[in-house]
């Protein structure tokens, strides 16, 4: 059995030569408070169904959003969309079906060249 | 199939609002399919601080809605196969710092947030193998990726690094 934690990626922002980044500045862009000095590293995840990189923060109490369709942790914009009922559409079938399309689109266009 | 490392260095980033034209050499880079049904699959992501006083970056690696297109540039980019032994695809991907269609990128469709101060730090984002972050033909809002600085960002300068796979 795949553990979640077998896809994850990693974050590294390197303050220590410098007076870093205002926390204000870090929140406001997703990143923990402290992320903007010394050295933060920290695990992160890609959604799986819009693929941002989500930071986990290890002080986080509140659950993940977890899509059981695709068995993966998504971010939290997209778990709210599925919380409203939106369905379970992975990265992973949006490069499929584009890759479909743009491949009947070159054989459409071969054969009224014919 | 091949691995790339695209890098750069020196670029001076000009701030730039959601959906709103890029300027030229004023961001990181840009990497767009070859073709329509290329893959590019992007694997880590480093940007290293230049200036020589505080700026603090608000650095968006992110899709594009409009993608660059017409007359596009290297400007400082360079592009260069990971193994000096492989042989590069038939059709490579596109990336630039220069071009008469200007990249904007989406208001959307955000895919990392790279913040830091650019005097002397450093940022760096990787992908597990088998969660690239994936550009899929060279249309928007699949077909390109880049990196660039957010509205009320500093200048920089800064340099950094791609590494991605042509699939």
């Amino acid at each position: 059995m795949r553990s979640h934690r077998a896809a994850e990626g990693a974050i590294l922002l390197d303050h220590r030569n410098n007076e870093g980044v205002p926390d204000e500045i870090m929140v406001a862009q997703g990143l923990p408070a402290g992320a903007g000095r010394g050295l933060f590293e920290a695990a992160t995840y890609n959604c799986s169904h819009c693929q941002f990189t989500v930071v986990i923060n290890p002080l986080r109490n509140r659950d993940r959003a977890y899509c059981a369709k695709c068995d993966h942790l998504i971010c939290d914009e997209c778990g709210a969309r599925k919380a409203a009922g939106a369905d379970c559409v992975p990265w992973k079938k949006v490069v499929d079906d584009a890759l479909e399309a743009a491949t009947q689109a070159q054989q459409r266009s071969i054969i009224l060249s014919v | 199939m091949a691995k790339y490392t695209l890098s750069w260095h020196s670029v001076t980033l000009t701030p730039v609002a959601n959906a709103a034209a890029f300027t030229d050499s004023g961001y990181g880079f840009f990497l767009q399919g070859g073709s329509g049904t290329m893959q590019c699959k992007v694997s880590e992501v480093y940007i290293g601080g230049e200036a020589t006083a505080s700026s603090v970056i608000i650095g968006k690696f992110a899709r594009d809605s409009t993608v660059a297109a017409t007359s596009i540039g290297a400007g400082t980019l360079f592009n260069a196969l990971n193994d000096g032994s492989a042989t590069a695809p038939g059709t490579i991907a596109v990336f630039g710092q220069v071009s008469t269609t200007k990249p904007q990128r989406s208001a959307t469709l955000h895919l990392g947030d790279l913040s830091f101060n650019a005097f002397g730090a450093s940022g760096r984002l990787w992908a597990n193998p088998g969660e690239e972050w994936t550009t899929i033909g060279n249309t928007a809002s699949l077909g390109e990726v880049s990196f660039s600085a957010f509205t009320g960002s500093g200048a920089g300068p800064v340099g950094g690094t791609v590494k991605y796979e042509v699939v």
